[in-house]
């Protein structure tokens, strides 16, 4: 993430006001802490406790922190929860719910944490009758318009306003009129629908994209009960981002059109995953129901994605579910048919063993498998294969933006270029192998990976040249098109493993769920290759495969595969509702076909 | 070269040999029956070897587990409130007293008081179940001892008390009434007045089957001086309810540790003296008494008010406050998807059931569901010492005391 600018909503690139935008829009300033009061005049001030920090009282229990520590985030070091709507640790304070007010010993009336500044010898209380009143008040205010909707909100479940009712106020409604009538599906952009009798208006969504998507594209707009949030007139929330608003609405405003009535937030089980969108490899939660993804959230990651994930990759999760290649097929085209694994491996290596080790044998790898699946796959093909080169397959190159999205749009092309030059492999581009099956050199192809970076008009009739296509592919395209024998394969939510992004940092994943249908990862399909080939050893898991593989890769051989996974208490707890004493959230399955219809 | 060995004979020695070939000679070994596990006089599914030499028992093992449900476990899968289901199946002839035993311990974990009304209910809804209880007890006694007549004017009765169990709960057996902080409804318009008429046949019935089995010398005879145990015996064992008092030892819930209102009730503690079956029995008869005496006084002394606690963080909110108010929805939603939140921390507590102490161990981690849920079912530790109260006595006398113990397959095995 881009440090909070100082810029505001009314100022597009370069400080130029932006015509049309409101200049009041609440929250688009950052709010600077005040500066602190110069000490009383004749009384010098006590010198600090401990010099160099902020040593303050939160709910009687001492903390120390760094000057211009946030509040909330003291307290939260003493286990003390002061609740709150507005506040984010990456957007600037705006200090509008009003939920999180505290007692403080400097002030007379009740402060908001997330905006006074720590102040040496400070007194804070989050817990006093004074405290809880005006919690309850709060509430009740920002609940007094709220609609009905529980029932039908998506947000049900993972709810900031459910919890803190709950916590704080669970109190009965002393309304006696109606509540205002707003737009109750305004879709914002492509990604965003708005309810906005839901919105308790605290500008988190507008912050973010001013601050971190720097696209202002929200603002506020109407006054008093009549406020709500909308885009400018005549534009659309369109940005790569506006995703992200929907993570950060802590109530059901801003919903997802793509996860939108899809399931219940308490159905889903959720597991630490990596997005393999780009090459940039930001940390997600994979949450998912049975054998399906339902959705990523980004995963807290300082390195990476901060908090943030794009639209493309929020998207990116469909070929995990649809259109995939599930049974081996041998054959070409119409003639293809499903066979068993056992016959699959017992073909192909009665195929590939005469040509192995000539050059009419060319090995293709996808950059969008992990690296345990390149690892093993790429060490066959060396050993049994004798290849000595690799052509690199995966998606074409896209579009690339001003923040997290990179033209690359396969996860793992560090991690094969390493794991190739690891293994003695040189690696050649896709366009090379379609000149050496037109020239005649290459006769045979074995593909790790179906998706291929480009996709010339003579590619139909040079495929058909080839004597034996194998293509191991995650969904069909245009190589197991023509393939004499399709492996279906399990993409990265249906086995663990690792993704080098394009800065080199590699990230474990988790598998989410069982593989679907026939489906195996890479490396096991080299695997039972392997042993088909009569190999001694062959791995059991991808952990297995990295311990004996990664001691060859230089760049890898330091990872500390076991150390680096996501923590185990996150997972699969880590779901939106509170967990059990022993992780499961409520209404846990672990597979499964989904018992209601529907969701 | 050994000696061959002389010729083994191919009868076993006896070192009583028969006088003459023609006398028919009871084998000198042991016999080992497997009473049950069907068996009509094995309640619900339990399996009794008994080891015989003769008719008299050596030893008797009873074998449980056919009912085994996994309750406790299964508790620990979902909210506090859903273990009430659970709970009907545990003594499932006084389906109320689990529930409300077990309402009243989390209750207490909570740190909550209930309703005085709610309290009043809870009386009257345990104190029927326990007629219930006792006279299915004692029909089934006269039934495994040969009289049919009076397991039918017991069951009469029970089936009118199962017909307003039906009026309060919607349900014959497994009730699940109550909730945490209360109940979840009131008692239905003119229940009271066809309680108290119900009790008035209950009390001519509960007389036929006095007046059919008490006196009754066939009765009698295998009732008395059979099952004995003594009182230190019992406590050992961990007897509780009528089984402990009949040995004559004065410990009841109720009395040592008044729970909701029998504080205010007045009512007496039978005890018998001899330890045997028939004294566990005339203490059914007489609690039967003392329950009737109870219900209508609290009858006359059930005060109006509400029946559940008005906090939303723990009793649902009233359906229009659901479906009208965003308030209601969400405590509504918070309640059933998440459960009530129990403070952490750790307690047991019981309450008088038809057959003794029903106690709870309860342990909350601070969420919404249990992390543990035990129960101290009376009948687990009271079939424990059936081997005692039988062994070097006749087969026959296992059945009147089988009976007599009460044991309940559902609490029992869990």
């Amino acid at each position: 993430m881009s440090e909070p600018s100082e810029k505001t909503a009314a100022k597009g690139e370069g400080g130029k006001p932006v015509p049309g935008a409101p200049t009041n829009v609440p929250g688009g300033t950052g709010t600077k802490p005040p500066p602190p009061a110069p000490p009383p005049a004749g009384k010098p001030p006590a010198p600090p406790k401990n010099p160099g920090f902020v040593t303050l009282t939160i709910d009687e229990r001492e903390v120390v922190v760094k000057p211009g520590t946030n509040m909330i985030e003291a307290a939260k070091q003493v286990g003390s929860e002061i609740p709150y709507y507005c506040y984010h640790p990456r957007l600037t304070i705006a200090a509008n719910c009003r939920m999180c007010l505290v007692e403080v010993s400097n002030a007379p009336k009740l402060v908001p944490a997330c905006q006074t500044p720590v102040a040496e010898g400070l007194a804070v209380k989050t817990k006093t009758e004074v405290v809880k009143d005006s919690h309850r008040a709060v509430l009740e205010f920002l609940l007094l318009n709220h609609p009905v909707d529980c029932a039908i909100c998506d947000q049900a479940g993972e709810c900031k306003l459910q919890d803190y009712y709950m916590q704080h106020d669970f109190q009965p409604s002393r309304l006696d009129d109606r509540k205002v009538l707003r737009h109750k599906r305004k879709a914002l952009g492509p990604l965003v629908v708005l309810d906005q009798e839901r919105c308790i208006l605290c500008t988190r969504c507008v912050r973010f994209m001013n601050e971190v998507a720097k696209e202002p594209q929200l603002g506020v707009f109407g006054r008093g009960s009549h406020e709500r949030i909308d885009v400018f007139p005549g534009s659309s929330l369109d940005s790569n981002y506006s995703g992200n608003t929907v993570d950060i609405c802590p109530v059901g405003a801003l919903l997802s059109r793509d996860f939108r009535f899809r399931a219940r937030a308490w159905f889903l089980s959720t597991s630490p995953s990596v997005c393999s969108g780009c090459s940039r490899g930001c940390s997600t939660w994979i949450d998912f129901f049975g054998q399906e993804t339902y959705r990523y959230r980004p995963r807290e990651n300082e390195q990476i994605n901060k908090s943030w994930l794009c639209d493309q990759g929020r998207l990116s999760y469909k070929y995990l579910n649809r259109d995939r290649v599930l049974a081996p097929a041998l054959g070409r085209g119409s003639d293809a048919q499903e066979i068993g694994a056992a016959e699959a491996m017992k073909w192909a290596w009665g195929k590939l063993e005469p040509i192995a080790r000539t050059p009419k044998l060319a090995v293709l790898a996808s950059p969008l498998a992990s690296n345990e699946d390149l690892m093993f796959s790429l060490s066959f093909a060396k050993e049994a294969l004798g290849a000595s080169q690799v052509y690199l397959g995966g998606r074409p190159p896209g579009e690339a933006d001003h923040y997290l999205m990179t033209s690359d749009k396969n996860p793992n092309r560090r991690g094969l270029e390493w794991i190739a030059r690891g293994l003695g492999l040189a690696t050649k581009p896709f366009e090379e192998v379609l000149s050496a099956i037109e020239a005649g050199s290459v006769r045979a192809l074995y593909a790790v990976g179906g998706e291929i970076p480009s996709h010339p008009p003579a590619i139909e009739s040079l495929l058909q040249r080839l004597e034996l296509l194998i293509v191991q592919a995650i969904n069909p395209g245009a190589l197991s098109a023509f393939a004499d024998l399709v492996l279906p394969v399990s993409p990265h939510s249906e086995d663990e493993g690792t993704f080098t992004n394009l800065d080199g940092i590699t990230q474990r994943f988790r598998a989410a769920y069982p593989s679907r249908g026939a489906s195996q990862p890479h490396w096991k399909w080299a695997a039972d290759l392997a042993r088909a080939a009569g190999h001694a050893w062959v791995p059991n898991s991808a952990g297995e495969v990295f311990g004996e593989t990664a001691k060859r890769i230089p760049e890898l051989a330091s990872f500390d595969w076991d150390g680096a996974a996501p923590l185990r208490q996150l997972w699969p707890g880590g779901g939106p509702l509170p967990a059990a004493a022993d992780g499961r959230p409520a209404g846990y399955r672990e597979f499964g076909r989904p018992r209601v219809r529907g969701i | 070269m050994a000696e061959p060995l002389p010729p083994q004979s191919a009868e076993p020695y006896d070192p009583n040999p028969p006088e003459s070939e023609l006398e028919a000679r009871l084998p000198a070994k042991r016999m080992v029956l497997n009473l049950g596990p069907s068996h009509p006089a094995m309640h619900g599914t339990v399996r009794m070897k008994v080891e015989l030499e003769g008719e008299t028992i050596v030893r008797a093992d009873p074998e449980i587990g056919f009912l085994h449900r996994g309750f406790q476990k299964s508790c620990e899968n979902v909210t506090w409130t859903q273990c009430l289901p659970y709970t009907d199946r545990l003594n499932y002839v006084s389906a109320l007293m689990n529930n409300f035993g077990f309402l009243s311990a989390v209750e207490k974990l909570i740190g909550i008081d209930i309703p005085e009304r709610a309290k009043y209910i809870r009386v009257i809804g345990s104190e029927l179940h326990r007629i219930a209880d006792h006279l299915t007890c004692v029909g089934a006694i006269g039934l495994e001892l040969g009289g049919f007549t009076a397991f039918l004017y017991g069951i009469e009765a029970r089936e009118l008390i199962i017909d307003r169990t039906t009026e309060l709960t919607g349900a014959r057996l497994t009730t699940s009434f109550g909730r945490v902080g209360g109940l979840d409804r009131d008692l239905p318009e003119g229940w009271t007045e066809k309680v108290l008429k119900t009790l008035d046949k209950i009390a001519i019935l509960a007389g036929e089957v006095d007046a059919l089995l008490t006196r009754n010398r066939i009765f009698v005879d295998r009732m008395k001086g059979t099952g004995v145990i003594t009182a230190i015996d019992a406590m050992d064992f961990g007897f509780t309810g009528p089984c402990l008092r009949a040995c004559g030892v004065n410990y009841d819930v109720r009395k040592a540790h008044p729970y909701w209102v029998y504080d205010q009730l007045n009512f007496d503690v039978p005890l018998g003296e001899n330890g045997d079956n028939f004294d566990r029995y005339l203490m059914r008869i007489e609690e039967i008494k003392q329950s009737e005496r109870m219900i209508r006084q609290a009858f006359q002394q059930i005060p109006e008010g509400p029946v559940i606690v008005g906090d939303w963080r723990i009793a649902l909110p009233p359906k229009p406050e659901v479906y009208g108010t965003i308030e209601g929805a969400m405590a509504h939603f918070k309640l059933i998807m998440e459960g009530i939140q129990v403070p952490a921390g750790e307690l047991y507590h019981s309450t008088e059931a038809a057959n003794g102490e029903l106690g709870w161990y309860l342990v909350s981690d601070g969420g919404g569901r249990p992390y543990k849920v035990h129960v101290r079912a009376p009948g687990f530790a009271i079939l424990s010492g059936i081997e005692r109260m039988v062994e070097g006595r006749m087969l026959a006398d296992l059945i009147p005391t089988f009976d007599t113990i009460n044991m309940i397959g559902g609490e029992v095995e869990q």
